[in-house]
């Protein structure tokens, strides 16, 4: 297996925030703002040095969480840091986004990597609907169609307009084109049946974020299933699965660590609404035929939504080596895209991580 | 040929925009649309082709030169020229060799040439494919993007072959535009038949509130 670094960039003082989203930026510092991107991307380089295959970018917003609104201007910056380890942007909100706004920094940032890039396609929480206004009623339209558009626009050799749904663009001619060609490897992040259906038919990867093994389980099977339909078999590096961790010298101190972080402040990973937003946006992506409740948890501060309420990975070396493995044998994950950056985890107690991670855990997956 | 019957439509009033009809994929509401602002006309292909064909292979460009005269009958100013599918071929022809007439071109979902640069195999025209660089009228070709019968790559040769071509794609649309996105394809041939190539220029306000 390969293991990814998420370069979540969170501003360390993070644990501060309120629990709802958006976060006011009258948190921000600028010192400590400044002072915490040096940080992350220093993760990052740390995280090439020991051995990490990917450093991965994750397009969110209003948050100091995961701080990268823009993931592309951070994947390029963290790309002339980090000179050997794939540059994988998981992704591009394409229902937020100009789809050839997004092909053309794809294009870019493969140029700029010379050919390191891993492009991904997210649909992207409930919560970020609002960042730009998409009606989340429209997101699932708005999501193949951006798919589609992107598709072509980094392939297709000749200038062409696009009479879409959503999206009407009379001059199309993406520079530059990627240096992976036809395309570089292309994942799409979802848990959605018509997504994964989407994935297999195009020949392309698959994502899965924050389940347990056997949920993702229960969706690579499919995956697998309409891929061997479409007449071919994906490799292990087209099937990643997006998990949070905590890694500690022994099971008793992770368990401490989160024994200390119970009852003071959001679920490790979760993004908060208020309950009247949750139920809005829920309303309108039911009209859709997606329920949002499959994917929350609820708080007493609002829903939780994205992520499970508790960690994918948790504990020793041996615990993690063993919680990879099961999504390595039971949804056949080829890569585990891994988020540190917990709630109240500084910047030294991530470095640390990282470096027992490269030591213990990395050398022992790369078995599997 | 000169006497065959030819039949046709003609419907609106304004600059005239002549469609080939070669049956089955919705030309007379793509007629109906643009009746509103052209003078359009339809012209039946199947019969012409039978009786040029009389018993033998349909000879495209015989079948061109009988719809340019058809035309030319009808009125003697220039027009735009649509032609679908099979009859993109004819159409194509009828661009080469009446192009005082011609005046801008519009190819739908054409089956004259693969991806490859080779000659589709139902038409069977090398000769077409070879000539494409001798059109001169600004030309639109349009494909649906999940066009299984002729991949919309090849959208790509048209425009590099073509001097003054635009390529367009219908996005959700199969070979068949006019089921599937009939606004769309509507849409994006109106208004290439209004302004020709600046049709890529936007006009579309953005303002919210003013």
């Amino acid at each position: 297996m390969k293991a990814s670094y998420l370069g979540a960039m969170g501003y360390s003082q993070r644990h501060q925030f309120p629990t709802n989203w958006p976060i006011p930026p009258a948190y921000h510092d600028p010192e400590t703002s400044v002072r915490s991107y040096q940080e992350g991307m220093d993760e990052c380089e740390f995280a090439e040095e020991l051995g990490f295959d990917w450093v991965s970018f994750s397009e969110h917003h209003y948050s100091g969480r995961i701080a990268t609104g823009t993931p592309a201007v951070m994947a390029a910056a963290v790309a002339e840091r980090c000179k050997r380890v794939k540059i994988a942007m998981l992704g591009q909100l394409l229902p937020l986004n100009n789809p050839i706004r997004c092909a053309e920094e794809l294009g870019l940032l493969d140029n700029l990597t010379n050919g390191r890039l891993i492009i991904g396609f997210l649909r992207g929480t409930p919560n970020e609907d609002q960042t730009y206004g998409v009606n989340p009623a429209e997101g699932r339209g708005r999501l193949f169609e951006g798919m589609d558009l992107i598709l072509k626009a980094l392939t297709e050799p000749q200038p062409f307009s696009w009479e879409g749904r959503y999206h009407q663009y009379r001059t199309v001619a993406v520079w530059p084109p990627p240096v992976q060609q036809p395309l570089p490897p292309v994942i799409v992040a979802t848990r959605s049946d018509d997504t994964v259906r989407y994935a297999a038919e195009h020949r392309l990867g698959l994502g899965v974020s924050f389940v347990p093994a056997e949920r993702m389980a229960a969706i690579t099977r499919k995956y697998f299933q309409w891929c061997e339909e479409a007449g071919w078999q994906p490799e292990p590096d087209q099937v990643v699965f997006r998990g949070s961790i905590y890694l500690a010298e022994t099971d008793k101190q992770a368990e401490d660590w989160l024994a200390a972080r119970t009852g003071s402040g959001p679920a490790p990973g979760g993004i908060a609404m208020s309950p009247g937003v949750s139920r809005a946006v829920d309303a309108a992506r039911e009209i859709e035929g997606s329920s949002l409740r499959a994917g929350v948890a609820g708080s007493p501060q609002g829903d939780v939504v994205g992520v499970a309420g508790r960690l994918n990975f948790m504990g020793s070396p041996d615990t993690v080596v063993k919680q990879i493995k099961q999504f390595r044998d039971e949804a056949g994950a080829g890569v585990v895209d891994l988020f540190f950056q917990q709630p109240g985890v500084e910047h030294r107690e991530v470095m640390r991580e990282i470096d027992l991670f490269g030591r213990e855990v990395l050398p022992r997956i790369r078995e599997f | 040929m000169a006497g065959t019957p030819v039949r046709y439509w003609a419907a609106g009033a304004g600059d005239l925009v002549v469609i080939l009809d070669n049956g089955g994929w919705g030309a007379s509401q793509l007629q109906e649309a643009l009746a509103g602002g052209y003078r359009v006309v339809r012209l039946e292909l199947a019969e012409l082709t039978t009786a040029v064909a009389g018993g033998e292979p349909s000879n495209t460009q015989q079948v061109a030169d009988l719809t340019a005269l058809a035309v030319a009958g009808l009125t003697g100013e220039k027009y735009t020229l649509i032609g679908v599918a099979d009859s993109a071929a004819v159409a194509l022809w009828q661009a080469l060799r009446a192009p005082d007439s011609v005046d801008a071109l519009v190819l739908i979902s054409p089956s004259i040439v693969l991806p490859t640069g080779e000659a589709h195999q139902g038409v069977h025209d090398a000769e077409a494919v070879s000539r494409l660089g001798d059109v001169a009228c600004a030309t639109l070709v349009v494909f649906g993007l999940n066009d299984r019968t002729v991949a919309p790559e090849a959208a790509s040769v048209y425009k590099e072959s073509i001097q003054n071509c635009n390529i367009s794609f219908v996005y959700d649309a199969a070979r068949d535009i006019m089921a599937d996105r009939p606004e769309a394809l509507i849409g994006a041939v109106a208004d290439f038949v209004e302004r020709r190539e600046t049709f890529i220029v936007g006009r579309g306000s953005g303002l919210i509130n003013p």
